[in-house]
């Protein structure tokens, strides 16, 4: 037991604790003292959801050993209003829908109203300076600043508390401002996610995690870390009672590495104990013994023959294939007076929601194995751990905490097995709570995909025919694949009726991080190489990109090329409204830089600098800083 | 994840002296703490146990500055938003203004020394640069017997290479001693991958005097961080700057040189591209600051091509 007794004031309250001369500031305010609407995004100080007042001086808790709070006044998120009405920021936040998933939230407050206490005048400049330390993902900060801005003259008089209320729905939610029902519980830092939520008797989960990419696993030994004191169970894969195997489509994913690991960073077992630290020295106590396989990284040399096999049903290495036709491309390719072909390749992206994945199980009085956690696909989730664990569908349970952002990050059931299988052998709640890294090592992220395009078209600018190849890297596992190369199929031409098309698209297993679903959900990849390749051709046959698009743009009453018939096509109207908005100068996309006007006009913003705070003043002449 | 058997929280030189003295091998000297907390995790040094930390944060003698005879005494624990909000720090040290608001966030800044950042001797450290370019010298204090013997030496000589310094075990810095810069104009360029909390792939500083018409070099400091293992100071840069008419000519012709300095591990070609640039918009900047008329710019997307 660590001699460590800090003494300090938090909200208002005098607190004297014992804590342990490792915590940061931000553990002790979450773990003993409950006030989890501080929250951990990264654990490095990056992000800004953990960010509190210590002696008037908004601070980053995961940056800052609880020690160094000796003495100190902390104010966090639940201090701000108390028990009472919320705070004008607070209010503005929730007016303007500032709240989405809600877990950048209590940080970003906490720097609004930072900015507003340092400088009561701050203008918008200086307001997004101040809030550079924290990091949304949902809002795109726009409703965020306009909060900040709306409290500020709340708060200076310029505008009365009226500014702060609902507009009025004016009869119809439909075109008016609409205030959130959960705001208020986001604002105020009240609402608990699944990181947040506690249990009497709770266990802490670690999970060590396979550093190769394909490696079988020759054995485990668990027996050193099941003797730590404090450890109440590992699991691995022979855990598992029933069938094993999840996915979205295709259920090739085990809750653990079973036999084989497919990805750095794949679970191979978990450990529940009494703390986080006990947990954390047992996965070095487990032994497992690999044989590491030939790999494969790229999914073209996973396509050819005699390449490393992923997964044993799918000896091409191939999760899907869509192929869809429509006319005769190679007439359609024999009537075009130009053909263009280029390749286009997009990235592997990280969701980054702020929120890491965290879940909680338990076993219930009734026997319901219980997992709580931020899935976006709790039905198909319950259905499948049901199989997984071999119990009766009304013997599981999931519930839906609030998603920290998903963005389709969190459909994947990549944890909850390994805690539903450690309360069944503990008895226990469990809880695991993922750190940054494990998030982004371990969670599916964005097809990588390589798109070759060629297209035919006549002089004027009429496409006579569009063969379209897309070879996107799934990852290890299958996971939402299927489904991302059938929307990338659907939506690769674009917006455009093309007589003649042949598109093939292809999800396929390698040994990198599993891809999955990511806002778009395909369309993104197949977008970016239709309309860059709408740009390059508009550039060769010398015609305003508008003006190509408009020529080949689908009409009221258009058949696309999966035979759906769309009785009103919008595409005109968009192309109308970002030519006037942006202030386009027609022609050609060959002008390049100064030789254009419509460059650094009106809506436009320099590249980003800092510095709004910098004034001169008007007396002496010399620099002042707000 | 960092953990560890001890956290000490000194309130005097010889109190901290002395725990360090007595500390296990391996433990840790922390100011701002800003920087170990992120070092102790996955991907980077992973799960580290020390034995002991000592906190300096509490130490009195190590806050808070002085001014005499040209220098600006900054005690160890100066964290960097005092650049931004202390007048008198701002006036002395003109560079600093600029180099802080760059420097990671507010809330870090309130946490984060510059004396840490020096002794951390990261090649990309931010503080480091306009350290050398103020002439710095750091004061180290130990413990000789039960007495504490002090030493200083230029920061130039103390920082050796990444994560290298002539710290010695046993020792603590206890101050940073700059040129008080007063009626020089300064200026901090940074380039990286977000506009804040972003370490630099590339940083130049400058201040600048000039006689009252604003149209002579009367002195120049130029220094470079992110181009090498260490900073560096451009004392040939300022040595042609120096005594001579402000002209673009010279300025452009003065920015062309630098760039043969870079000795990255990794993108000399973007980083040389951008340290012309850099030293010629550190320059400018620091003229603007100072209250000089900046010869007319040239386009530097056609003359840095």
């Amino acid at each position: 037991m660590s001699d460590l007794v800090l003494e300090l004031e938090v909200n208002d309250r005098k607190v004297r604790r014992r804590a342990e001369p490792h915590q940061r500031l931000l553990d002790f305010l979450r773990d003993d003292l409950n006030l989890t609407g501080t929250k951990e995004g990264c654990g490095a100080g990056e992000c800004g959801t953990c960010s509190v007042f210590v002696d008037g001086k908004l601070v980053k808790s995961c940056l800052m050993p609880a020690a160094k709070a000796q003495g100190a006044k902390i104010e966090t998120i639940e201090g701000l209003a108390g028990n009472g009405d919320l705070t004008p920021v607070q209010k503005a936040f929730h007016k303007t829908g500032a709240s989405q998933c809600g877990y950048c939230i209590p940080g970003m407050v906490m720097a609004a109203t930072s900015a507003l206490r340092e400088n009561p005048a701050a203008d918008i400049e200086e307001i997004k300076e101040r809030l550079g330390g924290n990091i949304c993902r949902c809002t795109g900060y726009s409703k965020i600043f306009e909060a900040v801005e709306i409290a500020r003259d709340v708060i200076a008089g310029k505008a009365g508390a009226a500014a702060l209320e609902a507009d009025g729905a004016g009869g119809s939610y439909i075109g008016n401002n609409v205030r959130r029902l959960d705001a208020p519980s986001k604002v105020s830092g009240r609402l608990r996610y699944a990181g947040d939520m506690v249990m009497p008797g709770m266990l802490h989960m670690q999970v060590l995690r396979s550093p190769h990419a394909h490696a079988a696993i020759k054995s485990i030994d668990v027996s050193e870390a099941e003797a730590l004191p404090g450890v109440a169970c590992v699991v691995t894969a022979d855990d598992v009672p029933g069938e094993d195997g999840f996915g979205v489509f295709v259920h090739d994913q085990p809750i653990m590495a079973r036999e084989k690991v497919r990805y750095v960073g794949e679970a191979v077992a978990a450990v529940a104990a009494d703390d986080l630290l006990t947990a954390t020295r047992a996965l070095s106590l487990i032994k497992v013994e690999y044989e590491e396989l030939p790999a494969v990284f790229d999914p073209e040399e996973a396509m050819e023959a005699g390449a490393p096999v992923v997964h044993d049903y799918a000896k091409d290495n191939v999760v899907k294939h869509i192929p869809v036709r429509k006319g005769d491309v190679e007439k359609g390719f024999a009537e075009a007076d130009l053909i263009v072909e280029q390749t286009y390749e997009t990235q592997q992206v990280e969701h980054a929601y702020l929120e890491p994945e965290a879940g909680l199980a338990y076993v219930d009085h009734d026997d319901v194995v219980t997992v709580v956690s931020p899935s976006q696909n709790i039905t198909h989730h319950r259905h499948m751990l049901a199989k997984i664990i071999d119990r009766p569908i009304n013997k599981v349970r999931f519930i839906m905490s609030p998603v920290g952002g998903g963005f389709g990050g969190k459909e994947d059931m990549i944890y909850q097995g390994m805690l539903a299988l450690a309360a069944m052998k503990t008895g226990q709640p469990v809880r695991l709570v993922f750190t940054r890294e494990e998030s982004i090592i371990t969670t599916a992220k964005r097809h990588p995909a390589r798109i070759t395009y060629r297209m035919g078209l006549k002089n004027d600018g009429r496409i006579t025919a569009v063969s379209f190849k897309m070879i996107s890297d799934g990852g290890a596992y299958g996971l939402s694949t299927e489904g991302v190369m059938r929307k990338a199929a659907i939506l690769s031409c674009g917006p455009y009726d093309i007589p003649n098309v042949q598109i093939d698209t292809y999800g396929i297993y390698t040994n990198n991080t599993p891809s999955g679903a990511f806002r778009t959900f395909g369309a993104m990849q197949a977008q970016f190489a239709t309309e860059s390749h709408m740009d390059i051709c508009a550039e060769k046959l010398g015609l305003d990109p508008f003006e190509i698009r408009r020529i080949n743009m689908m009409r009221d009453g258009a058949v696309t090329h999966t035979q759906q018939m769309l009785g009103s096509v919008s595409i005109g109207e968009v192309l109308d409204a970002a030519e006037q908005s942006s202030g386009w100068e027609a022609g050609a996309p060959t002008m390049r830089g100064p030789q254009r006007s419509d460059l650094g006009g009106e809506g436009t913003r320099p590249p980003c600098t800092l510095g709004a705070r910098f004034r001169t003043s008007d007396k002496s002449g010399r620099q002042e800083v707000a | 994840m960092l953990t560890c058997d001890q956290y000490h929280m000194p309130t005097t030189l010889s109190e901290a002296l002395a725990l360090l003295r007595a500390a296990p091998e391996g433990s840790r000297l922390v100011a701002g703490a800003t920087d170990i907390l992120p070092w102790a995790r996955e991907g980077r040094a992973g799960n580290v146990h020390l034995p002991a930390m000592i906190d300096l944060s509490r130490v009195g003698e190590l806050s808070g500055y002085t001014i005499a005879d040209g220098r600006v005494r900054l005690g160890a624990n100066v964290v960097y938003q005092q650049f931004l909000t202390d007048d008198t720090l701002r006036r002395h040290l003109p560079c600093m203004p600029f180099c802080s608001v760059w420097f990671a966030d507010d809330q870090i800044r309130e946490q984060a020394t510059l004396a840490g950042n020096v002794v951390n001797a990261s090649p990309a450290a931010d503080g480091t640069p306009p350290v050398l370019a103020l002439n710095g010298e750091i004061e180290i204090a130990a413990l000789d017997g039960e007495t504490v013997v002090r030493r200083s030496m230029p920061v130039a000589d103390f920082v050796k290479g990444p994560s290298r310094t002539d710290l010695q075990p046993g020792e603590i810095v206890t101050a940073l001693t700059c040129d008080s810069l007063e009626g020089y104009g300064g200026a901090f360029e940074k380039v990286g991958q977000r506009r804040s909390l972003v370490i630099s792939s590339v940083c130049a500083v400058a201040c600048i005097k000039t006689d009252t018409a604003g149209e002579i070099f009367e002195d120049v400091r130029l220094a470079l961080g992110g181009i090498g293992p260490v900073p560096v100071r451009l004392s040939d840069i300022e040595d042609m700057l120096k005594g001579q008419r402000i002209s673009r000519e010279l300025i452009t012709e003065a920015s062309a040189i630098p760039p043969a300095r870079v000795a990255s591990r990794s993108r000399q070609d973007y980083r040389r591209a951008v340290v012309r640039g850099f030293v010629e918009a550190a320059i400018d900047d620091a003229l603007a600051d100072a209250g000089a008329p900046v010869p007319a710019p040239r386009d530097r997307e056609e003359s840095h091509v």
